[in-house]
């Protein structure tokens, strides 16, 4: 099947939501701040959008076809971490994230 | 090099046991053994629409289901004392561990190019994980 632009715009709204997801995560466990449990909620539901959009997605697409997202998604969550959560970036951070991107976009497309 | 495991203050108790990263390792672990009890679910069960359904019919979905949750609370008790973009990036070894286990235990082949991305993920990981690793020594 060939990947039609809403189905593209699907995988871009599963690959937020893991994001999203994960900074809520972040976010709930990191401090004492009030509203942990909201904010594990929702991090959870993110999560829970992701996880059937993705079984969607993997019921109409290749894995291989799907997976170098995952790659790219690597990418934008160290961005998120580091403007959103105010995380400490490093070269080796950079390299290490590259290095993983590119790692995974070989294993899928093989 | 300073490396803020604890970025809130907040420390770990004692044991391996609450070792924040002794449980990135369970989660990925469990992840992994997740991704292939689903795998092995889906194949047992109909092949339909859905499929994320009816791998509930089968155990091999009930124990995907059970590790997938452990691995859940394995990260986010791992998030609490360790910077997410670390976290996230020594779970990448998630990224090995499939493709191994698919292959061990599904029996899936790896062609030549995943055996190259393997290489390079274990390097990235490697290269996160080693400023973390000299911290830790110091401790």
């Amino acid at each position: 099947m060939t990947m039609t632009p809403i189905a593209f715009g699907l995988v871009v709204v599963a690959e937020s939501c893991s994001v999203v997801g994960q900074i809520f995560f972040k976010h709930a466990m990191g401090g004492d701040a009030p509203g942990k449990k909201a904010k594990l909620t929702a991090g959870i539901a993110t999560k829970a959008v992701e996880f059937f959009l993705w079984n969607g997605l993997l019921s109409q697409f290749d894995l291989s076809y799907l997976y170098p997202f995952d790659g790219l998604n690597r990418i934008v969550l160290v961005l998120a971490a580091w403007i959103f959560l105010k995380e400490k970036m490093t070269l080796n951070l950079w390299v290490g994230v590259l290095l993983i991107s590119a790692g995974v976009v070989l294993v899928s497309a093989s | 090099m300073e490396v803020t495991t604890h970025e809130t203050g907040k420390k770990p108790r004692k044991g391996w046991f609450f070792n924040p990263y002794v449980h990135i390792g369970v989660s990925i672990v469990m992840s992994a053994t997740a991704q292939v009890c689903l795998k092995k679910g889906a194949t047992e069960s109909v092949t339909s629409l859905w499929l994320g359904v009816e791998v509930l019919r089968s155990g091999w979905g009930w124990l995907g289901i059970l590790a997938m949750v452990t691995s859940l609370f394995s990260w986010l008790y791992c998030l609490r004392f360790v910077p997410l973009n670390i976290a996230f990036n020594v779970a990448g070894l998630i990224q090995v561990l499939v493709p191994l286990s698919a292959w061990l235990l599904l029996g899936e082949n790896i062609s030549a190019t995943r055996w190259c991305g393997i290489v390079l993920v274990l390097t990235g990981v490697y290269v996160v994980a080693r400023p973390l690793m000299r911290v830790e020594e110091k401790l």
